[in-house]
């Protein structure tokens, strides 16, 4: 074998490895080997079929998160970590430049949306959502946070929050 | 006065090569280390190898003339006494400042010993061919163990040690060189050797330096990945990379069986970037994943490489200068590979970690675990975080202690893994632009060669 086409033979090889690996790494998903994109918190996230107080609740905060989210500007995951604790809270305040009145505000606006969402999915009565909505208006940012944080607690014991509708919630709840 | 004889002199040359080279890639595998315990950022890091590639480009040619002008046995010593020196000072140094600034002392020592080293090996060899080749297979002996070793000394005993380490070596390879300065001091003999420089092989250099950029972002970035962002241990990861020399000895098999230079060095252009390629798209955070890819990079460079030196400095009078010409295109790519390539994966990283535990996150609260568990999960997450700040490569420590009841145990077992899959994912993602660049740059290094029809000498 002559000295050229040895050296046409040896980058042949070279190109048909180089395009098998690309190929077999290609079609193994190597181009979408990423980490998933947090949703938009203010695109609508359906309920999916809620059942028993803890689902309910699980769903309710997440509703919360999404349109407290969406009013601050932030993913809903990089609130959930900021609410988990008051020094979380108070750094994610200063990274973005949030004060408590704007923090309250977004978050009584998160409920409200959890709330309707609760009641679109017919996981909660209009009868409870109503007292509801005009409790959470009025609701301090501390007791706010902890519903988001654990709504099923909220919302097994509502005598602080819901006054005359406590009663009717388990009765409301599916 | 009794000279040193050409045996240990050669060893002691091919030593001091090889020593000097492996340093350009010894840190590598520590990088990770030094990143930690010297509280510094990835970009600052960074710097311990990009400080002393730096020095090695600007100083290789005026070290071979400075060489040349007081005498290569001379400068030889000199240069690998500073070497011993400036390596002390690295391992003592308790500052990114100092340790880089040490770094570039190293790197001036470092260059007048390799290009004196070159000008040296004729006389003790008997020809000038044979001295290139002894030259460049000690300088890629180095280059290619220089990461296992340094990650071995890491892991074993400290990042420290690697420095401290070569300051035995170092003096014991100035020893019988010192002979030889002794010698040349007494006789002058090289005054007499002094030839005109031809110009250097533009084409070849330029290539080099192209393939050089490429080779060294692969080694870097492989190295980081496997330790920053899939955890493995120095130890371990040097094991990994190690697949890369043996494939390049393979590959050095492979040189000999095509004449054609150029041929060799469009086909090991073509294989790195395909082995780059490959690790721009693994599929799965896998380490047996980066085996292929590795494979692919290490025959390439070791045809690459050797095709483009082999090229640069045939024909070419004197060695040491055109030699240094090669050691500084090298040292060039590799400054010009971490430079361009390490913003880029840097913000990459950041994006792609924030990315994965918001992903891991959304997982927690889209799962069907206890609120009160789901709080405790995000605290302890953010807690971590913000105690690491953002550093994390894992989040499995938050997840401690499990809960005792059996089906909450293991709801958050799966949580914990699908979390850090998600940062596997990031890890793997956030290195993908950078190896596609390099992969890139690979290519474009077919532009000299090809064309350059001198390189087909």
């Amino acid at each position: 074998m002559n000295a050229k086409l040895r050296g046409r033979l040896l980058v042949g090889a070279a190109v048909v490895a180089s395009l098998a690996l690309v190929g077999v790494y290609l079609a193994a998903g190597g181009s979408s080997y990423a980490p998933e994109k947090s949703q938009d918190p203010c695109k609508h996230r359906p309920w999916s079929n809620p059942e028993g107080l803890q689902e309910i609740a699980n769903q309710f905060s997440i509703s919360a998160l999404d349109g407290a989210a969406c009013q601050l500007g932030v993913t809903r995951e990089t609130l959930a970590r900021a609410l988990a604790t008051p020094e979380g809270r108070e750094r994610f305040k200063e990274r973005y430049g949030i004060d408590d009145a704007k923090l309250a505000r977004a978050i009584r606006a998160g409920l409200l949306r959890a709330v309707s969402d609760a009641e679109e999915a017919g996981a909660l009565s209009p009868l409870i959502a109503g007292p509801l909505r005009g409790t959470i208006e009025e609701i301090p940012l501390d007791r706010a946070i902890e519903l988001v944080n654990d709504a099923s607690s909220a919302l097994g014991g509502f005598e602080g929050l819901l006054g005359p509708a406590t009663n009717l919630l388990e009765e409301f709840l599916p | 006065m009794s000279v040193a004889a050409p045996r240990p002199r050669v060893a002691a040359l091919a030593l001091a090569v090889g020593l000097v080279l492996a340093d350009s890639s010894v840190v590598v595998l520590a990088l990770p280390d030094i990143y930690r315990d010297l509280d510094t950022s990835i970009a600052g890091v960074t710097w311990v190898l990009i400080s002393f590639n730096l020095v090695m480009a600007l100083a290789a040619v005026p070290a071979a003339l400075l060489a040349r002008r007081v005498g290569p046995a001379r400068a030889a010593a000199v240069g690998l006494a500073v070497f011993a020196g400036a390596g002390l000072a690295c391992g003592l140094a308790d500052e990114l400042s100092t340790l880089i600034l040490a770094r570039c002392i190293q790197a001036l020592g470092g260059a007048l010993a390799v290009t004196a080293a070159l000008e040296l090996l004729p006389a003790s060899v008997g020809s000038e061919r044979r001295a290139t080749a002894i030259w460049a297979t000690a300088g890629a002996t180095g280059a290619a163990l220089g990461p296992a070793v340094g990650g071995i000394l890491t892991e074993l005993v400290s990042w420290q040690s690697i420095f401290l380490l070569q300051v035995p070596v170092a003096l014991a390879a100035a020893v019988p060189i010192l002979a030889v300065a002794r010698h040349e001091a007494a006789t002058g003999i090289l005054q007499t050797e002094l030839r005109r420089t031809g110009r250097p092989h533009v084409a070849a250099n330029v290539a080099l330096a192209m393939v050089s950029a490429a080779i060294a972002a692969a080694l870097f970035l492989l190295v980081l990945l496997l330790i920053e962002g899939w955890r493995l241990t120095p130890i371990g990861a040097a094991i990994v990379v190690t697949v890369m020399p043996l494939a390049a000895i393979l590959g050095s098999r492979l040189g000999p069986l095509v004449p054609s230079a150029r041929a060799r060095a469009a086909a090991g252009a073509i294989l790195v970037s395909g082995g780059l390629g490959g690790l721009a798209l693994l599929p799965h955070a896998d380490v047996a994943l980066t085996l292929p890819p590795q494979v692919l990079v290490g025959i390439g460079l070791s045809l690459v490489l050797s095709a483009l030196t082999e090229t640069a400095l045939g024909g070419r009078a004197p060695q040491a200068i055109h030699g240094g010409w090669t050691i500084s295109a090298r040292h060039a790519g590799v400054v010009i590979g971490l430079l361009a390539l390490t913003p880029i994966f840097t913000a990459d990283i950041a994006q792609q970690r924030d990315d994965a535990i918001n992903a891991g996150t959304a997982v927690i609260l889209d799962s069907k675990v206890n609120p009160l568990l789901k709080i405790g999960l995000a605290q302890k997450i953010e807690d971590r975080l913000e105690g690491e700040k953002g550093k994390v490569s894992t989040l499995g420590p938050a997840f401690e202690p499990l809960p005792s009841d059996p089906a909450d145990r293991a709801a958050v077992e799966g949580l914990r893994d699908e979390l850090q899959e998600q940062l596997n994912r990031g890890a793997t993602h956030a290195f993908s632009p950078s190896f596609g660049l390099a992969a890139l740059l690979g290519l474009l290094a077919l532009i000299p060669i090809g064309l350059s029809r001198r390189v087909d000498l």
